[in-house]
């Protein structure tokens, strides 16, 4: 897989969280930075509870350890308090990761639309996402629900505008 | 001037981006399609090699006439994406075209607007205006100079025609004695500039 893990990550402690706030806050954000490179790593986007906690990411077989669940989601919820996460359902059992906040994306994908002149161009959500001119762009294979979100933080700043057609939408950039 | 209101007044989008946008999702679609039946394509021939290996040639042959009809329809499905894309760039390309059209326009108006106001009398008028001051002027400098000119023009004449004498001898000065030049304030003026050449 090629990534690495930092030293924590064999840390038998690590997967047992600290009773103290100073240590527990340094154990938290450790695991948030984890979370994010590991999710960037692999492009996750959404996820559920489960599926998460039982990647090796919340699971060391090596070291046979393994983050319990309430633990899971007290990271989890530090992560959407630092804005990288949003829940997608009510229960609290799929999420949105953002490894790249939506307004990075947005950046991302503009700065592709202006380099290759295609500013003033309508493109589908699809053929952003999945088509052959963005083979290769980072943002090839985002989540589409990430995908709006970008657009909607470019759309704030005037320079793309979201419409919808026979219930599929399309963007223009400008 | 409201951020939200002046957005809502009027969305950006035309009716031929609309257009457009419709074209490309007819695409996607088709591209999808395309996907779907290069999928399956593969799948079959691995059936149909299945089939072959367990004598199942019939069948097999079955198979492969479903496919080839499918690539069939892969072909047909390119030009319709072909022609598709076809269409989108020709919209993008009139709205272009429309963009030049309407600079031409606001050009031709300005340029008419300008020339509303110089009329070719007006021109005319001015540049009679400008020969006579002209004119004036001229007159103007011939009687301050004629005051002059009887001394002075000779004077200028005799100093040009020294120095353009001096430039001439300039590169043999070094050589020969120095204090052959005439007038005594030249002589003085301009002796050091031949020190000075021949020294560099």
């Amino acid at each position: 897989m090629g990534f690495e893990w930092p030293w924590q990550y064999n840390f038998p402690p690590f997967y047992t969280l600290q009773p103290n706030v100073d240590t527990r806050q340094k154990q938290l954000s450790a695991w948030t930075s984890l979370v994010l490179s590991f999710c960037r790593h692999n492009k996750f986007y959404t996820m559920n509870v489960m599926e998460i906690q039982e990647s090796p990411l919340f699971n060391n077989k090596k070291i046979q350890r393994k983050l319990p669940l309430e633990s899971v989601q007290v990271v989890l919820e530090e992560l959407r308090k630092k804005g990288n996460l949003e829940w997608l359902d009510k229960n609290k059992t799929r999420f949105l990761i953002m490894w790249r906040r939506p307004d990075e994306w947005g950046k991302v994908i503009y700065l592709w639309v202006s380099k290759n002149g295609m500013t003033n161009s309508v493109f589908t959500l699809y053929e952003l996402i999945n088509g052959d001119e963005t083979e290769g762009e980072e943002f090839h294979g985002l989540d589409e629900s990430m995908l709006l979100k970008s657009l909607e933080t470019l759309q704030l700043e005037h320079k793309a505008e979201i419409f919808t057609l026979n219930d599929s939408k399309g963007v223009k950039f400008f | 001037m409201g951020n939200i209101f002046g957005r809502k007044r009027r969305s950006r989008v035309t009716e031929q981006d609309k257009a457009v946008l419709q074209l490309k999702q007819q695409r996607d679609k088709l591209k999808q399609y395309q996907k779907k039946i290069t999928l399956q394509l593969q799948r079959e021939r691995e059936l149909a090699k299945q089939l072959l290996h367990n004598g199942k040639k019939e069948k097999a042959k079955l198979l492969l006439k479903k496919k080839r009809y499918q690539e069939q329809l892969l072909e047909k499905t390119d030009n319709q994406i072909s022609n598709l894309e076809k269409m989108v760039e020709d919209i993008e390309f009139a709205q272009i075209e429309m963009k030049v059209i309407e600079g031409l326009k606001i050009g031709n108006d300005c340029l008419k607007k300008m020339h509303e106001v110089m009329s070719i009398e007006e021109v005319e008028r001015i540049m009679d205006e400008t020969q006579e001051g002209i004119e004036y002027q001229r007159q103007i400098d011939e009687i301050l100079a004629g005051s002059l000119t009887a001394e002075d023009e000779e004077a200028i004449l005799e100093e040009l025609e020294a120095i353009t004498q001096e430039d001439v001898e300039l590169p043999e000065v070094p050589t020969e004695a120095l204090p052959e030049t005439t007038p005594e304030k030249e002589a003085v003026k301009n002796k050091p500039k031949p020190q000075l050449v021949a020294a560099s």
